[in-house]
């Protein structure tokens, strides 16, 4: 900040001189700009600022801004704009909200030009609300659970409904996929193990026959991939055992009936092309396959129970 | 069969105009003149050649009621031919204004009429068919309104004030120059846009590998538009406002793209848009965040005005985010929308290096991948997916946790609604007669970036026949992208229902934005007899041969093209031109230099050497070659050598396999073959008359850093070349070089 303030200063020495030998054509306004702070004076005059083009100068305690410009090249609101761009109102433009809410906590002003909506747009309520579950289906799997309402939250039965022994298993199983979807390779790990656990815990006698019989087939699979997840903290490699260990784990999840709904869900693209697939709670698609980069790549292929 | 019906309907009209002479409908005949006139235009600080309509650009917007007959005299006053087409309008095949496939080209200093009746409604446009004339003004809107008795009016949709918005471009080059820089491969648009994706420029952002692995398929730097644009436009303006609207109003927006090659992201500053209608043709309402434009799609979208004394801004973002343009809807302060941030240029190089198999094709995801859900760009789309790296922590000095979650929350958002096709759905039943007998199509789209080759199951239009189809049939078409850019598919006279998952209320379209690696399915009834065109909306695509023709079995005589045949051999011919591209370096050891003309197959080209001296010499190489395969890595040839050196006396010089030969005036013809490997290097073998053998490689164009190529040579004459350009300008670069004949030299390069 110092040295900053020491640079404006040698600026500010320099600039009556510099900026009037580097623009031409030069013309001066003066112009309001909202903000607060040191700190937003050295924002503002740095978007502000083009070289040979525009020099801004904005005084903090008037907010009134200084704007040299060559007027072959540039005009006020264009210069304005840039301003606004980084989240400082003028009596010109507004700054996009996203780009106010970015700003620190001291230079956030009180936006005074910025007036009260008036009328009950729904798109308001979308974004205000967006931490509620009523989300607008995502672009992927819209098309495919379009049947779906929206209120309907299946994670809700998950308290009421259980799938008896095999449930811990599939608990953790969820664990893990979250963690993927986050690219949490350290969580995804914790997680893992966990699930090794969980596997060795289940008690066979207890199972229903059919299942009993899969579980026996599919068991060395699970806690074979789950290890090798356990074992790693890169979640790109995590998720090639991912695969292996979501196909057995949705034969087992086809044949307890008694759980809540679970959403066999397909990513096309993993594997060069080949594809896999994973289980989710939600309709929604959260690809723990390639995590943000591909939030919503993919569909949901089986609606199991 | 909606057709037929409004026909009947149309024509039911004219009889009652006739006996009645009244107006009931306003059914009458309205009458456009439109003069097509050279003008310069200034949309960048220099004055530019363009063409303008009525004096203006875009051309002036046609307004009809369904019902109505449409009177438009086109006056060409031109120094060359033109035409137009009305774009989604259903109508006789000879007023569809293709030259050479629907009617002649309208001649300098005369004038054609077209008339047609109006037997739809929705939002179209209309353009120049002719060569590259849309992409230097010829575009305009062409708004077909429903009739004030139309069944299908919506309240609160078609009840609302409207205005109609022209998307599109605009270049400083001429656009027949873009053409043939596209064709010769050249990368000064990539350097304009800061797309150069350089060797230099991987490392620095640690995707060393990925550059490699992208060269070992053999794939130039990646991009999703292919052109630099000097200015984007919504109807001829980069930024313009509607100050006639007030808080409160909802506006309905009816947005076509005129643009020549550039997909537009939408998106507005008081938040969600409301979709009613897409391509003409209504749909449910959507609302969405975004969407993106495809070249020449149309769409209707709603818009509020929420706050008092406020502007809001709608912008138009080009797909690769260099530029937009603005319309502010309303008066007073201007409320912005957040840009679009900078596309993540290797990321999407990985995804493509991941999606590319060895031989150039692209992996087939049958109809995994469809409809525009899976936008596989989004790796590249930092508002998704995340900021490239964190915030630098000089831009934000004291980073609190509040900040640190606003970066986390604001930069990898995953709950942006984007439309897409899945969501689009009809309002009314769109099924086609159940009795009418299906014909399957299967399209591959096909292309080869690097010589800028389009097309369908690797055949241009100039290797295509028309394709036969019988009035009354249903043509379903399977579309598969195996290219690595998008294609807008648009088709003449018809709307096709896209197979979306509707069912009975898929929605009607006349142009399919197909993404890379997608497949989709298209259907539409064999209802006008003619010859329609079914190709790429991407001008230099289109241009460049991604065309086919659908042709009507035993249709009438069309009056305005009597050889039809003939015409359709000039149409073929349009579309396969040969592009020149010549370079020369001035070099203080000598000239190097080559000229080449190419078409979609055939490249015919001379490389000469010049040196200063007799001692250094004079060669060059004249090849005349075919490009074979798909990704035309494969190239046979017969070819002229000629050299003249002065060597010592009696000097002989001898190759790697012992063969001799005197430089001292050699004059040979050949035959050989190139190949193009991995890493982009090329392979040359050639056999001499004399029974001399030659093997050369060679790799030109290495990008090291922004400016900067490298390029090398060595061949089994035991001659060598390694040379470093610098890009300055379009024409013009700086090389230096040293070469096994004519030593180092350091040189003035000049290119077309």
């Amino acid at each position: 900040m110092k040295s900053i303030k020491i640079l404006m200063a040698i600026m500010a020495l320099l600039s009556s001189t510099a900026i009037n030998a580097q623009i031409k054509n030069t013309k001066t306004e003066s112009v309001k700009i909202y903000g607060n702070c040191q700190m937003c004076e050295v924002t503002i005059e740095r978007v502000g600022n083009v070289k040979n083009e525009a020099e801004v100068d904005w005084n903090k305690e008037t907010k009134m801004a200084t704007i040299t410009y060559d007027a072959n090249l540039t005009n006020p609101d264009e210069i304005l704009k840039r301003i606004a761009l980084a989240g400082y109102d003028s009596d010109q433009f507004l700054a996009p909200d996203k780009a106010y809410a970015m700003l620190s906590e001291c230079c956030q002003y009180e936006r005074i030009n910025k007036k009260e909506t008036i009328m009950p747009n729904s798109s308001m309520k979308m974004e205000k609300h967006s931490e509620q579950p009523v989300k607008m289906e995502s672009h992927a799997n819209h098309g495919v659970e379009m049947g779906m309402k929206n209120g309907e939250k299946p994670s809700e039965n998950i308290q009421m409904q259980n799938a008896g022994e095999l449930q811990p298993v599939f608990d953790r199983y969820f664990d893990l996929k979250d963690a993927l979807v986050q690219s949490d390779g350290k969580s995804a790990s914790t997680a893992a193990k966990a699930l090794v656990t969980a596997i060795g815990k289940v008690k066979m006698g207890e199972l229903e026959p059919k299942t009993h019989e899969a579980w026996m087939v599919k068991m060395k699979a699970l806690s074979e991939n789950a290890e090798k997840i356990s074992e790693s903290t890169d979640a790109d490699d995590q998720r090639v055992y991912f695969s292996g260990l979501s196909q057995p784990m949705y034969e087992l999840m086809k044949l307890s009936t008694a759980g809540p709904t679970v959403y066999y869900q397909k990513c096309p693209m993993y594997n060069n092309g080949k594809g896999a697939n994973w289980l989710s709670k939600e309709s929604s698609i959260k690809n723990p396959y390639y995590g943000s980069m591909m939030m919503t790549c993919g569909s949901t292929v089986e609606k199991i129970n | 069969m909606k057709v037929n019906k409004n026909i009947s309907k149309a024509s039911q009209l004219i009889v009652v105009l006739i006996l009645l002479n009244t107006n009931l409908y306003a059914q009458k005949v309205v009458r456009y003149d439109l003069y097509v006139k050279d003008t310069l235009v200034n949309f960048s600080g220099k004055e530019k050649r363009a063409i303008a309509v009525n004096g203006q650009i875009p051309m002036p917007t046609l307004t009809f009621t369904e019902g109505d007959t449409a009177e438009i005299y086109v006056h060409n006053q031109l120094k060359e031919s033109t035409s137009l087409h009305w774009h989604g309008l259903f109508l006789p095949n000879k007023e569809d204004g293709v030259p050479f496939l629907t009617q002649m080209p309208i001649e300098p200093g005369t004038t054609h009429k077209y008339t047609f009746p109006i037997i739809q409604h929705g939002t179209h446009w209309y353009h120049s068919h002719s060569g590259l004339q849309e992409q230097i003004g010829m575009y305009g809107s062409m708004i077909l309104k429903k009739r004030e008795d139309d069944p299908g009016l919506r309240a609160g949709i078609d009840d609302i004030p409207t205005v109609p918005i022209i998307l599109s471009e605009w270049t400083d080059y001429k656009p027949e120059n873009v053409h043939r820089m596209l064709h010769n491969a050249s990368d000064w648009f990539a350097i304009k846009k800061g797309t150069t994706q350089s060797y230099a420029e991987a490392i620095r952002e640690g995707h060393f590998k990925t550059k490699v692995a992208n060269e070992w398929k053999r794939m130039l730097a990646m991009d999703v538009s292919d052109i630099y644009y000097d200015r984007f436009l919504i109807n001829g303006k980069n930024e313009s406002q509607l100050s006639q609207f007030k808080a409160g109003d909802r506006v309905r927006l009816q947005i076509s793209n005129g643009g020549a090659s550039s997909y537009f992201w939408l998106t507005y500053a008081a938040g969600k848009m409301t979709v009613v209608a897409n391509d003409g043709n209504d749909v449910d309402p959507v609302e969405v965040d975004r969407l993106i434009i495809g070249v020449s799609e149309t769409y209707d979208v709603i818009v509020t005005i929420p706050a008092e004394n406020t502007s809001y801004e709608f912008l138009a973002t080009a797909e690769d985010r260099t530029k937009s343009a603005s319309i502010y809807i309303g008066s007073g302060i201007k409320q912005l929308v957040s840009p679009l941030p900078k596309l993540k240029y290797f990321e999407g190089m990985k995804m493509m290096n991941d999606m590319m198999k060895m031989n150039g094709d692209m992996n087939d995801m049958g109809m995994n991948m469809s409809l525009q859900q899976m936008d596989m760009n989004t790796v590249m789309y930092p508002e998704i997916s995340g900021e490239k790296k964190p915030m630098k922590m000089d831009e934000m000095p004291e980073m609190d946790m509040k900040n640190m979650d606003h970066s986390s929350n604001g930069s990898s958002n995953t709950d942006i609604v984007t439309l897409n096709y899945a969501m689009l759905k009809s309002p009314t039943k769109t099924t086609l007669p159940a009795s009418a007998p299906v014909r399957e199509m299967r399209f591959e789209l096909t292309g080869n970036m690097n010589r800028y080759v389009w097309s369908m199951d690797n055949k241009v239009l100039s290797e295509s026949d028309k394709i036969l189809i019988k009035k009354g049939e249903i043509v379903r078409i399977t579309l598969f992208n195996n290219s690595m850019m998008r294609h807008p598919m648009h088709l003449h006279g018809h709307d096709f229902r896209v197979i979306n998952g509707q069912g009975e209320y898929a929605p009607l379209k006349n142009v399919m934005d197909i993404m890379p690696m997608e497949t989709n399915v298209i259907e539409f009834e064999a209802n006008v007899e003619g010859d329609w065109f079914f190709h790429c909306h991407i001008l230099y695509h289109m241009m460049a041969g991604m065309n086919r023709v659908f042709s009507y079995e035993k249709q009438e005589p069309n009056p305005l093209l009597p050889d039809k045949n003939w015409a359709y051999k000039k149409l073929q011919k349009e579309s396969n031109q040969l592009h020149l591209m010549a370079q020369n370096d001035f070099a203080t050891n000598g000239n190097d230099g080559m000229a080449m003309l190419q078409n979609t197959r055939w490249s015919f080209g001379s490389e000469w050497r010049l040196g200063y001296n007799d001692e250094h010499g004079y060669e060059s190489e004249t090849h005349v070659g075919r490009y074979l395969g798909r990704m035309q890595w494969l190239m046979p040839f017969v070819g002229f050598d000629w050299r003249y050196r002065k060597l010592g006396h009696g000097e002989v010089e001898q190759n790697i396999f012992g063969q001799k030969s005197t430089k001292d005036n050699r004059a040979q013809f050949s035959v050989g073959v190139a190949y193009t490997l991995p890493m982009l290097f090329i392979l040359q073998t050639e056999v001499y008359q004399d029974g001399n053998v030659r093997v050369q490689l060679r790799r030109e164009d290495i990008p090291v850093s922004k400016r900067l190529r490298a390029n090398f040579m060595v061949n089994t004459d035991k001659e060598y070349m390694v040379g470093l350009n610098y890009i300055a300008g379009k024409n013009i670069g700086f090389r230096t070089h040293y070469d096994s004949d004519m030593g180092f030299g350091v040189g003035l390069m000049l290119n077309y």
